[in-house]
């Protein structure tokens, strides 16, 4: 329970405050070290006696490691170590982010059995990096290889294992289906896609004593913090996290991981801090991306369009000793009323790295599906794509059958259309051209749940009258740092430039993983209780304090603005500073978080910020809480060559309310470009012989350049959702690339009359 | 290769000097031995362009330079930009006036392309700046704030 029922006078950070600040277009207060170079980013922490690792990577996708000769190696100049997996220090088995226990222990970061190509299997630490880089090559590793089995396309690797959870159903699916007057089937496609931070993953570790220091990026202060404590058997409060500032992460940075645990191992080992930064190529394998995905999408409709039926069979590859589900039914179940629905998929095991989350798990893929599909029914029985999404529009939660806490998503198409011009649109595909250019519109919608788990935040007054946030909670560009600040500035009453904001260290007051599209919401949560808190003790001390001004009037009739006090009756106004002056305080310091009063015991905090199991579904509680979107999107495809531009985008977006909506469009816009790249570009390439990553590098997994992108219109349809969060917002983060490849490859079918149902859409598909 | 070089080399107007292997990059000599974190690694093999700087005014990318190349000639990073205790340069205020970064890593990297971009003349039109903006990659997607963000500068340059 983080939406604390709130009293009728209690403010709400929006402008009948008359707080000046929250969702105000203020530009982000942690740029200004951003454009300078001052930022340090985990990397660019320098320690005394650091010394470099470099891991080595197998070159087979299976079988196990015969002989790891190091001699030439250990005898290079400058080489400290060379841990192999029978020289590397078994760790404990670390619990997972569900609080399950891990697998069986020891955990070992690098062994002998190979699972997959590009799997750490030694490391070489050395006094310089180019030391240690030159020594890597000289390891020479004899393996015993078997066949490996690259991809979920290979015959071998069958079916796969059913996931059950994510399996969904209502009605009789099939027999609907069956009877159903129109009737379409396909299937659809994604690749495996990878996150490619321009910060690569690494960090600096450094013991002292039985206490652990990293430098590490980090989505996940709190859990990463947990992970590492339990490797090494050491209290929790002995790990400290330092993350101040993140160089992107998009879902790949919320977990400690094997080089993490490879780092603090050289570290201990040779008593020195150790830095340790994967190359470019090594970062395709040392987590996973996004997995491929396929899925087969029936959909059964009346003559008019009317959906009466949706049958969905999806799969998404997983790794040969994890379980990654990609929940490809995600928006496939709830986007559309539809009498009968039946969902259900498999993970297939193939020799890969477990695959992980990159922005927006499971609803991106979920709506390339269902957002194509719907759009081919909308030719099959000759209805505009927007007309036949409004003509299924779900007036409630289709599978929770609770109604939407807020859903403008007839705004966004009305606010979308309008401003794209869709009724100029052509309905016929072909029918648009510019010369050589057949040009396509297309649309699709998206959607993304409002997660949310509990936080906590200090929030200090000071002697100069400046106020300071703090907790664990990170930045890795949303604008953590801005809107918490606006937060404090309007709660507390203080010109935003008075309030100084620390994030991302777990010496801080804890917060949950930045995922899930949460943080924002959870932690406005949390700071907005602690900077009222924090007021009302000040203005406490106003009222009793024998050496305030105001020490004879009542509570509730001062106010606090621009960081000065002040009673309507008129009299003496003082600054924040000058009454902590006369109190002889030093500072005022509130924690305060928002679990349950009931259930807010040390062990829940800790459960709530080191494990997933405290947050909570988007249906929990008496509605369903999604973010919405629809985004128009215009094509030009080269008539004589196949290539696809994207020349033209608006999308209209509800999240809620937006705390600074300068920084949530450009949030919106990040996942519309990254859909645009997801959409025409991105693909990990795998060698069926062996399962490598042949594309593992920035040149040849291209990600969408400037030059790619055209302008971007983004509207804000939504509207305040108190049911959603304490201060009225949804998602923002993972929102906006949902929907965006299948309004393109919609737009491409309208263009060129072509259907490509597997991304990326690229020319030769278009040719053939 | 364990053979040191003893360099000089010109960093922001200041001349430092360290001794370092001759495999040493610019990068990395920057980075790791000079203390100008400000230039950032990408992907360490000239693809992304996020360690840009400037030798004798133009932008290079600091992972494909070796330190030993650019001895006697003038590096400008991110953190030399404007003198120091200076206002920000017109391309800084205008990335942070019109939001062109999010998480800020290839900020640095984009903000010196930018400079050269506009310098070079070719920042006329938007698809120009784009074309020329193409070799600083961003992953959090600013790119049309980061065309309005060069844009903008241009015109307080000009």
């Amino acid at each position: 329970m983080t939406t604390d029922i709130l009293p009728a006078k209690v403010k709400r950070g929006d402008a009948s405050d008359g707080g000046a600040s929250l969702g105000s277009r203020l530009s982000r207060i942690d740029g200004p070290a951003k454009i300078t170079g001052a930022a340090r980013y985990a990397l660019e922490h320098h320690l005394e006696g650091l010394c470099h690792a470099v891991i080595v990577q197998s070159t087979i996708g299976a079988g196990r490691i015969g002989v790891i000769d190091t001699t030439a190696a250990d005898a290079a100049p400058g080489v400290l170590m060379v841990l192999t997996p029978d020289r590397i220090m078994p760790l404990k088995s670390a619990t997972t982010w569900l609080d399950t226990p891990g697998p069986e222990g020891p955990y070992l970061a690098l062994t002998n059995v190979i699972n997959f190509m590009g799997q750490h299997i030694a490391a070489v630490v050395a006094e310089t990096f180019e030391q240690a880089t030159a020594a890597a090559a000289l390891v020479k590793v004899y393996y015993e290889e078997t066949d490996a089995i690259a991809t979920y396309d290979d015959p071998r690797s069958g079916e796969g294992m059913a996931l059950d959870h994510l399996a969904v159903s209502w009605g009789e699916a099939e027999a609907a289906l069956a009877e159903a007057p129109v009737r379409i089937e396909a299937t659809y496609r994604t690749p495996r896609e990878y996150n490619v931070p321009i910060e690569p993953h690494g960090l600096v570790a450094q013991w002292s004593g039985d206490k652990l220091t990293v430098w590490e990026p980090s989505q996940w202060i709190n859990g990463m913090s947990r992970t590492y404590a339990e490797w090494f058997g050491v209290p929790y409060e002995n790990v400290r996290l330092v993350s101040p500032f993140i160089g992107g992460g998009f879902g790949s940075k919320a977990f400690a991981l094997a080089h993490g645990a490879i780092a603090a191992c050289a570290a201990k080992m040779l008593d020195r801090p150790v830095k340790l930064a994967l190359t470019r190529p090594q970062t395709f394998t040392a987590f996973g991306g996004r997995p491929a995905t396929r899925q087969t999408l029936k959909l059964g409709a009346t003559e008019e369009g009317k959906l009466l039926s949706i049958v969905q069979t999806g799969a998404n590859e997983t790794s040969v000793d994890g379980v990654w589900g990609e929940p490809l039914a995600s928006v496939t179940a709830l986007m559309y009323a539809t009498p009968h629905l039946a969902a259900r998929q498999t993970v297939v095991p193939v020799n890969t790295v477990l695959p992980s989350a990159l922005r927006a798990p499971g609803e991106n893929p979920s709506a390339f599906g269902i957002e194509c599909a719907i759009d081919e029914l909308s030719y099959e029985v000759g209805i505009d794509p927007v007309a036949i999404r409004l003509r299924n529009y779900a007036e409630e939660d289709p599978h929770a059958k609770k109604p939407w806490s807020t859903r403008q998503l007839r705004e966004a198409y009305e606010a979308g259309a309008k401003a794209f011009g869709w009724e100029k649109r052509k309905p016929e595909p072909r029918s648009m051209r510019d010369g050589h250019h057949l040009i396509g519109w297309g649309v699709a919608a998206g959607t993304y749940p409002v997660r949310r788990t509990a936080g906590e935040a200090m929030v200090g007054l000071f002697a100069d009258g400046r106020a300071e946030v703090a907790s664990s909670g990170i930045d890795m560009g949303q604008g953590t740092y801005t809107i918490l600040a606006q937060t404090a500035a309007d709660a507390i009453g203080l010109p935003v430039d008075q309030v100084e904001v620390k994030l991302g260290d777990s010496a801080l007051p804890g917060a949950p993983v930045a995922g899930g599209s949460q943080l924002a919401n959870l932690m406005t949560g949390a700071v907005h209780k602690a900077a009222l808190a924090a007021r009302d003790e000040l203005i406490g001390l106003a009222i009793s304090d024998p050496n305030s001004p105001f020490r004879a009037l009542q509570a509730n009739t001062l106010s606090v603005a621009d960081g000065v006090i002040s009673s309507p009756r008129g009299g003496e106004e003082v600054t924040i500073a000058e009454l902590m002056r006369r109190l002889g305080r030093d500072k005022i310091e509130v924690l305060r978080d928002t679990l349950p009063e009931t259930n807010n015991s040390a062990a829940e905090k800790h459960k709530t910020y080191t494990t997933i199991t405290r947050m909570r579904s988007p249906t929990e509680g008496d509605y369903s809480l999604h973010a919405w979107c629809v985004h128009f999107i215009e094509v030009r495809v080269d008539e004589d060559f196949g290539t696809v531009r994207v020349s033209r985008v608006v999308s209209a977006l509800d999240s809620g309310r937006l705390y600074n909506p300068k920084l949530a469009e450009s949030q919106w816009k990040g996942g519309i470009i990254m859909g645009i790249g997801q959409a025409l570009l991105e693909e990990g390439l795998v060698d069926r012989r062996k399962g490598r990553v042949i594309n593992n590098n920035l040149g040849d997994y291209l990600i969408a350049t400037n030059a790619d992108i055209p302008d971007i219109e983004v509207i804000s349809v939504g509207v305040p959702d108190f049911h959603a969060s304490v201060l009225g917002g949804k998602a923002v983060g993972e929102l906006g690339i949902v929907g965006v490849a299948p309004a393109i490859a919609n737009a491409v079918y309208h263009a060129t009359g072509k259907r490509i149902r597997d991304l990326p859409i690229t020319l030769e598909k278009l040719i053939d | 290769m364990s053979k040191s070089l003893t360099l000089k080399l010109a960093v922001n107007g200041a001349s430092h000097e360290l001794t370092v292997e001759p495999r040493v990059t610019l990068l990395d000599a920057l980075r790791e031995h000079l203390g100008f974190t400000g230039s950032k690694k990408g992907c360490d093999q000239g693809q992304c362009g996020a360690c840009t700087v400037h030798v004798d005014g133009e932008r290079v990318l600091a992972c494909l330079t070796l330190a030993a190349q650019v001895e006697g000639r003038a590096v400008t990073t991110i953190e030399g930009l404007t003198p120091e205790g200076a206002d920000l340069h017109p391309v800084q205020a205008a990335f942070l006036a019109q939001d062109a970064f999010q998480c800020g890593y290839c900020t640095p990297g984009q903000i010196m392309s930018a400079v050269a971009c506009i310098k070079e003349g070719h920042a006329g039109s938007d698809a120009e700046i784009r074309e020329y903006m193409s070799g600083n990659l961003c992953r959090c997607g600013a790119y049309p704030h980061i065309v309005a963000a060069v844009r903008e500068a241009k015109e307080v340059m000009s």
